[in-house]
């Protein structure tokens, strides 16, 4: 095959395809399921698989790019999108991003390999692990937290705390912009920090929406549906730079983003049709435990990278234990996540099938109808 | 008989013009924080409504049935006040409850800021500048509480029908003009603005009910009375509470008739005129089998259809009022007298033949122009969909495309739910020919591209990394910037295409 097979892309096999479209499959699902992401399920799979973890990225960065402009259009019928908000966080998240494409590549090309003779990218692979392990995990930890306290019953029902919101709104950072679709109020440093913050986070890991829509959520006090609307729409320009200047240093595979859209698009179907039919602790549930699983497959690969960088010393031969083992939680996470939503889908597909007919009672009229007619 | 309802900001002066009202006509008052009183005695958690409201955008089950629960609350304590006679009723948003019901005079005020600040700081002994602040805060949760129980901008002059300057007019003159405009027939009770008070009322009462009972209390429902029959539709996850709502709904006074429906949501059809035998009621029907949804039906009965030449007095009158039409449906009693047999519009007809086919969501009869649709539509709950049939026929081909157009929008604004008319709906949800034709052209495309790209890999990795990337390093970039929204593009329509096919979608 070609010479640059070795250096950027991975010889694709049948096997690998198939193994990339389930990837692509089992992420869709997620995605549509969660409403956010599904990189966080994909790019570490295709790490799995021997794809370098930029490519990963890139290849999965450009993936979300054509995605989130097929669901920004539908969220944007649906009065989701809040423009004037995603404007002020593109024109912060874009440095966010430009930040994170320099330091990948900076890593990649042998920054942070720390001279010890490490393979190319090793130092990029263990920087985005370690990202991924920590901002998921957080992620995962506080929908948890959030799931016991409705389970308790506290105020049960009432959403996402509100108490960082209400905190910055007090502070009354000038300049304050105020905005009329989400109907909130925020700093113009507080969009700038959440912004840079959601940017890098797209860059460096591919999943920006498990920063900006808490973010917006929890920091601004967005509703939520607006919240996912808005991230799709900034998603969408994010994607699309961030596939720019990753096309720009080459490393985006469009062959993996081809076979990616081959299982997600059918997937996010399938997890939107399982949202109309389960309850929100439920969907909140099922995310969080996904996630940790996805966060101990990375975790799990990390001391690869280290050896590889010298940083720790054991035997090459356990890499691919490792590797079988991250890969086991990676797909055991996804899988078991996807089947859960699955079996609900075709729980409520088995309902539409039967014939519901209407349940009618005819009572005897509590006052007669002359009384009725008289009344009027 | 009159209802007057008046709403203003904190400290504007409106418990001051109910009083003085009430002075002059002698209707008793209600005010909100009464109601709210009562409500809490009932053990209607209010108070965590409002914060959850004010301070969580976010609405969940839950508070959405809280919301639900406290809106009926005020609705049944005010219509059953409205049946017994005359009564002014004044706090925050009443001008939006009891929504269609036409004889309501609906007040708005306007106090000079000073004055209200002046008010607060001496009814809450703060200085200038903490009343200041006060009322900044405390005008803007107003805001949010309106946008989140109503739906809509809180100083939207047209959901008033007065608005006092209280700058420029004092409150005693404001109350003669208001005892006045009352006995206006604009605010004069109809059989169809008194029917509406009944279903309202109905409609309140079961939802008390069923949101109080523990048996139905953690369910979530969907409420319609019209006529004496109540429609209540429930998710499919929640089956199990259907055994339960005609037995906590059982001795209901008013009740004649309780329709149950499962539906994992609803979608709203409006129209002038119904036809279960027209091509819409297929494709709704079509649509509603697919989705697992119930079908709300709305009639628009367009102004001067069946007028009360009473209420439109002179030409001029006509031009501008939308107030005034015909009596709605009535739900298949039999009149007294049988030369009033009404015009239903297909409504009887078409919710037959959704209650056969396990369909049927309730519906609505609307009298006016398309503002008496926002503002029934406000208060109703999340639809999937919402379809406008056939509308202002009695406009010309261009000006009923227009006014479509223009309804779909706002609705599309006021609901944040999709909105699509009759003929968008075939091309864009059904499955046909065309889409048939569609799926099987872009799937070709698709195979013939990603056929090209596994078959030329050498040449795609000198196109992405290799010498021609280095060469004309800005290709490569701006090539997939338009190549991959076209794959997402092309391949998304064929799986959902397909999948329509299914009907999972």
């Amino acid at each position: 095959m070609h010479e640059l097979l070795s250096i950027n892309y991975i010889d694709i096999t049948l096997s690998v395809a198939l193994q990339v479209i389930l990837l692509g499959f089992i992420g869709g699902i997620l995605s549509g399921f969660i409403g956010s992401g599904g990189a966080f399920f994909m790019t570490p799979g295709m790490m799995n698989l021997g794809v370098g973890g930029v490519v990963a990225v890139a290849s999965n960065i450009s993936h979300k790019f054509g995605k989130a402009m097929v669901g920004a259009r539908k969220h944007a019928a649906a009065g989701n999108v809040d423009k004037k908000l995603a404007a002020f966080m593109l024109a912060t998240a874009l440095v966010g991003v430009q930040l994170a494409v320099w330091i990948n590549s900076f890593l990649f090309k042998g920054g942070g390999g720390g001279g010890h003779g490490a393979p190319k990218g090793a130092g990029a692979n263990l920087y985005i692990s370690l990202v991924f392990a920590v901002i998921l995990s957080m992620v995962a930890l506080s929908m948890l937290r959030d799931i016991m306290k409705s389970k308790k019953g506290g105020v049960d029902g009432a959403g996402p705390s509100m108490k960082i919101a209400e905190f910055l709104a007090k502070l009354n950072l000038p300049p304050v912009i105020k905005f009329n679709v989400s109907d909130t109020k925020v700093s113009l440093w507080v969009l700038m920090v959440v912004g840079t913050a959601t940017g890098w986070l797209a860059g460096t890991i591919g999943v920006g929406g498990f920063i900006g829509v808490p973010a917006m959520i929890y920091v601004f006090g967005v509703p939520t549906a607006v919240a996912t609307g808005t991230e799709l729409f900034l998603a969408l320009f994010m994607g699309g730079y961030g596939a720019i200047s990753y096309a720009l240093h080459g490393f985006v595979d469009l062959r993996l983003t081809m076979l990616l859209y081959l299982g997600s698009l059918v997937g996010i179907h399938l997890g939107v049709y399982g949202v109309k039919v389960v309850n929100e602790l439920y969907i909140r549930m099922v995310t969080s435990l996904i996630i940790l699983l996805c966060v101990v497959s990375r975790i799990i690969a990390i001391p690869i990278y280290l050896r590889q960088l010298g940083f720790i010393d054991i035997n090459a031969s356990y890499d691919q234990y490792f590797n079988l083992g991250s890969k086991f939680f990676l797909f055991a996470s996804g899988i078991t996540g996807a089947l859960v939503i699955l079996m609900k889908v075709v729980q409520a597909y088995r309902h539409r099938r039967k014939i519901q007919k209407t349940l009618l009672v005819v009572k005897e009229p509590a006052m007669n109808r002359t009384e009725a007619v008289e009344a009027i | 008989m009159a209802i007057v309802m008046i709403s203003s900001l904190f400290q504007s002066g409106r418990k001051e013009l109910a009083e003085a009202l009430a002075k002059k006509t002698n209707w008793p008052v209600l005010s909100r924080e009464e109601l709210v009183d009562r409500a809490r005695e009932q053990g209607i958690k209010i108070g965590r409504l409002e914060v959850a409201m004010i301070k969580t955008p976010n609405k969940s089950e839950k508070l959405a049935r809280e919301k639900e629960l406290y809106l009926a609350f005020l609705t049944s304590i005010l219509c059953e006040k409205a049946r017994e006679g005359s009564f002014i009723y004044y706090g925050r948003g009443g001008h939006l409850l009891l929504p269609g019901v036409s004889h309501r005079l609906r007040v708005g005020l306007s106090t000079p800021q000073e004055v209200r600040v002046d008010r607060t700081a001496q009814a809450l002994g703060l200085s200038p500048d903490k009343a200041v602040s006060y009322l900044n805060e405390i005008d803007e949760d107003f805001d949010k509480w309106i946008r989140f129980i109503h739906r809509v901008d809180s100083r939207d002059p047209k959901n008033f029908d007065a608005l006092f300057n209280l700058e420029n007019i004092g409150l005693n003159n404001a109350a003669e003009i208001l005892s006045n405009m009352a006995q206006m027939p604009e605010f004069m009770p109809t059989a169809v603005s008194q029917r509406m008070v009944d279903n309202h009322y109905l409609s309140a009462q079961s939802r008390l009910r069923l949101s109080l009972d523990e048996r139905t209390s953690a369910a979530d429902l969907q409420i319609h009375a019209d006529n004496g029959v109540v429609t209540v539709t429930y998710p499919p996850h929640q089956e199990q509470f259907r055994g339960h709502i005609p037995a906590v709904l059982a001795d209901l006074k008013g009740c004649r008739e309780i329709q149950c429906t499962m539906a994992e949501t609803n979608i709203l059809w409006i129209q002038e005129r119904f036809d279960p035998t027209s091509e819409n009621y297929k494709q709704i029907i079509q649509l509603s089998q697919r989705w697992g949804a119930a079908v709300e039906l709305m009639r628009l009965i367009p102004p001067g259809e069946g007028e009360d030449a009473t209420l439109a007095n002179t030409d001029s009158d006509r031009a501008f009022s939308r107030r005034t039409c015909g009596r709605p449906y009535d739900g298949g009693v039999e009149d007294e007298e049988p030369e009033t047999i009404y015009n239903d519009g297909g409504l009887y007809r078409t919710k037959e033949d959704l209650l056969g086919l396990g369909r049927f969501g309730g519906l609505h009869t609307v009298c006016g122009g398309y503002s008496s649709i926002l503002e029934r539509v406000q208060g109703n709950g999340q639809y999937a969909m919402v379809v406008i049939g056939d509308m202002f026929l009695s406009k010309g081909q261009s000006a009923r495309t227009r006014q479509t157009r223009e309804l779909a929008l706002n609705i599309r604004d006021r609901l944040k739910a999709p909105v699509i008319t009759a003929d968008e709906m075939k091309s864009q949800l059904l499955f046909g020919k065309k889409q048939a034709v569609t799926m099987l052209v872009f799937f070709a495309v698709i195979v013939c591209i990603y056929y090209t790209v596994f078959s030329h890999q050498p040449v795609l990795f000198n196109f992405l990394s290799g010498s021609l990337h280095q060469n004309y390093v800005w290709l490569s970039p701006l090539v997939l910037f338009c190549f991959i929204p076209l794959i997402a593009y092309l391949w998304g329509t064929v799986t959902g295409l397909a999948l329509k096919i299914i009907n999972i979608d």
